[in-house]
């Protein structure tokens, strides 16, 4: 991703565990160099809901990581959400969780 | 152009109109070139795989059949979101002076999406494939387009983003 400088990050903003067993589906989102950092995180923000800080830094995620993980459900949802992110150009898959 | 302001209930920013011809070409390119995508022509399919991607990494089988429910509707929604932008532009392209373009919310995220798609499209003519890559200038009117489409998208976040 790419643009101007954003607010220090706190790192103790990691969003709810979350049970695997039951979740076996995730959505995943991947850097890329194109997209801007202030459009992901309001995309983030608008599609997931989450808040101003959270968007923050699941976006800082996607682009010192590489990638990060949106959201987990049943197959159908994440099939939903991936939809959703190539709606708004961001470049998202979704992949079983690993158990 | 000067930024995107509060009006009404929606936003509006004033365009020249050579502003509005340049995006009205683009936002028709892309609705071209989605409809060739849609059409199966290999080379539109090509400039369009950042704009459409795979859904599954690793599994070309799921891949394909997500791609088959998933492609059609997703190209005749991108293309929508570029039609929303060739309608409030034809006016403004069509006159001879200043002239104030309005979009509702939904309108103005139509515009965030169908610019995005343009500099997915742009960034891969420009060589745009990692992090800090800047782009060649080959061609340079490409790099310019890709910076203030940039430039657009990020001034109609911070215009939303002021209504929270």
């Amino acid at each position: 991703m790419t643009a101007a400088p954003l607010p220090a990050l706190d790192e103790q903003l990691v969003v709810t565990p979350q049970h695997a067993a039951e979740v076996p589906w995730r959505t995943v989102v991947w850097n890329d160099p194109v997209n801007l950092m202030s459009y992901v995180a309001w995309v983030f923000r608008r599609h997931f809901g989450l808040d101003e800080a959270t968007a923050e830094q699941r976006m800082m995620q996607v682009h010192t990581d590489g990638r990060a993980i949106l959201a987990e459900g049943n197959r159908e949802q994440m099939e939903r959400h991936v939809e959703a992110m190539h709606e708004y150009g961001l470049w998202a898959t979704l992949e079983r969780v690993e158990r | 152009m000067r930024g995107f302001q509060p009006h009404g209930e929606g936003y509006q920013a004033v365009l020249e109109p050579y502003e509005a011809r340049v995006l009205l070409s683009l936002a028709e390119q892309l609705q071209q070139l989605l409809s060739d995508g849609l059409g199966g022509n290999p080379a539109a399919d090509e400039a369009l795989h950042r704009v459409l991607p795979d859904a599954y990494r690793n599994d070309d089988e799921a891949a394909r059949e997500w791609r088959e429910l998933s492609r059609r509707g997703l190209i005749e929604r991108k293309s929508s979101f570029a039609a929303t932008m060739t309608t409030g532009l034809a006016t403004i392209a069509a006159g001879d002076s200043p002239a104030p373009l309005q979009l509702s919310e939904g309108e103005a995220i139509d515009w965030m999406r169908a610019i995005g798609d343009l500099r997915l499209i742009l960034a891969d003519r420009l060589g745009i494939v990692v992090d800090g890559d800047e782009g060649g200038d080959d061609p340079p009117e490409a790099a310019d387009l890709y910076r203030w489409l940039a430039w657009i998208q990020d001034d109609l976040v911070r215009a939303l983003d002021g209504r929270r």
